[in-house]
């Protein structure tokens, strides 16, 4: 038992594993719906081909509970704090347990390099051929009103952090220099990404650590149904690349912006972070625990 | 191009790659071989030094696709990284008649491609719905590499789409 004893141990364990599961091999009903969409509004014939066997595939991998992508990832695990809940060294252990059994089960790619610093950067230590040894990055806390403690589970492939960027912006005092420099700098990867079409989140704050957490929540929290009027005008923009699923040309080069915006000081200077996700992500599940 | 898939079988012919046009949209079914940036170099020096038979390999009309065979499955990687897109033209030399990836290839890879009577081909990164339809799979070089060894997989209906041949590229 852990706190006040109503979470069991084994049971966030099983919770933590159950929602990585989910994060690798579904995609959301929201996720779903853009993609159809895109499908319907699609006139490129190659293009449409693309995404109607990417809508087959999360339909295949939910149903068999299997990865959607061989690039399975890198967990990384937010944590909703509500009012009266508690985080304890019990509960970060179980999560920890319950990442590396759901890698385990998915099964994750096994690409954990083992060895010192040194063996770990130039990869002379080896690849762990245990999929569980895939560490998750560190855990970031949220508050919340509500009076729960909820997991959310990302999986982040590696292309995308090929292409991603965290920068500072001059913004002189004008939004549309922000978005002007955003339009640029993913108009310019989206081309390279390979696995379009993709989802732009975007996370813009005061320092480089809470630019690219703001863009982490970006991923879990945005919405393709629901999109304010400089996502769009985000995406619209850089959907005139053309660029088009896999490369192939088309209408559709991002299906979405996911743009969160934090504190800002005065200053002239914002700092962004861009992660042009790939066809799949977000990968990204929630669970109260 | 077609606008409905072709049905394509390996191993390919010449004449096949000749009938082929850029956008076609191919269901690519029979034996593959993968291997990425790891052992494609490999692959390479056993072609020059004449030992590819007697290590059990016959590229003659094969597809290479550029993918790792881990637990997870498979999935395409970018084909213009160096040591992958490098030995294309060696490879087709070779006989390799289908390459399979993702991402644009340089201009001079598509030419020699074109001399070889070769095509390049673009599959979406659809790991599940490939695990689907992929029969066996069995390390046939280098296991020593592990996931990245030369793999031979059966596969039923891949879906592909030719980026380029004859000359022409869609990119």
């Amino acid at each position: 038992m852990i706190g006040d004893g109503s979470m069991k141990y084994d049971d966030i364990v099983r919770k933590t594993a159950d929602t990585l599961l989910r994060a690798a091999s579904s995609f959301r009903a929201d996720q779903i719906k853009a993609y159809e969409c895109a499908v319907f509004e699609e006139e490129v014939s190659q293009s449409k081909w693309v995404m109607e066997n990417i809508l087959e595939n999360a339909f295949v991998a939910e149903s068999g509970c299997s990865p959607l992508c061989d690039d399975t990832g890198i967990p990384h695990v937010i944590l909703e704090v509500g009012k009266s809940q508690a985080i304890s060294r019990e509960v970060l252990k179980a999560i920890g347990e319950g990442i590396e059994i759901g890698l385990r089960e998915l099964p994750g790619r096994p690409m954990a390099i083992m060895g010192n610093d040194e063996q770990r950067l130039d990869q002379s230590g080896g690849l762990n051929p245990d999929s569980g040894a895939m560490l998750p990055a560190p855990i970031m806390l949220l508050h919340t009103d509500e009076d729960v403690l909820r997991l959310h589970v990302l999986m982040q492939g590696g292309g995308p952090e090929i292409r991603s960027k965290t920068y500072r912006v001059f913004h002189k005092h004008s939004v549309e220099v922000l978005v002007d420099e955003i339009v640029s700098w993913a108009s310019e990867v989206v081309g390279q990404l390979g696995c379009t079409p993709s989802t732009l989140a975007v996370g813009i704050g005061r320092s480089h650590y809470e630019a690219s957490s703001l863009m982490l929540q970006a991923m879990t929290f945005g919405n393709y149904s629901e999109q304010n009027a400089l996502e769009k005008e985000i995406s619209s923009r850089v959907n005139k690349t053309n660029v088009g699923p896999l490369g192939l040309g088309g209408k559709n080069t991002v299906l979405a912006t996911f743009m969160k915006v934090g504190p800002q000081r005065a200053s002239g200077v914002r700092i962004v972070c861009l992660r042009p996700c790939c066809c799949f992500e977000p990968r990204v599940a929630s669970i109260e625990l | 191009m077609k606008d409905n898939p072709q049905i394509i079988q390996t191993p390919i012919s010449g004449n096949a790659i000749e009938s082929l046009r850029v956008g076609d949209m191919i269901l690519l079914s029979g034996y593959i071989y993968t291997g990425r940036d790891a052992v494609l170099p490999k692959l390479k020096e056993l072609f020059e030094t004449g030992t590819l038979e007697e290590n059990g390999i016959d590229l003659q009309g094969s597809v290479i696709f550029h993918t790792a065979v881990s637990p997870a499955g498979v999935g395409p990687t970018s084909s213009n990284k160096l040591e992958i897109e490098g030995n294309i033209p060696i490879l087709s030399k070779a006989g390799v008649k289908l390459h399979l990836g993702k991402g644009a290839l340089k201009p001079e890879t598509v030419a020699e491609l074109n001399r070889y009577g070769s095509a390049y081909a673009v599959i979406p990164p659809v790991t599940a719905l490939l695990e689907s339809k992929t029969l066996n799979r069995k390390v046939v070089a280098f296991p020593e590499l592990g996931m990245e060894a030369l793999h031979s997989i059966e596969v039923v209906e891949y879906p592909v789409i030719i980026a380029a041949v004859n000359g022409e590229t869609i990119y």
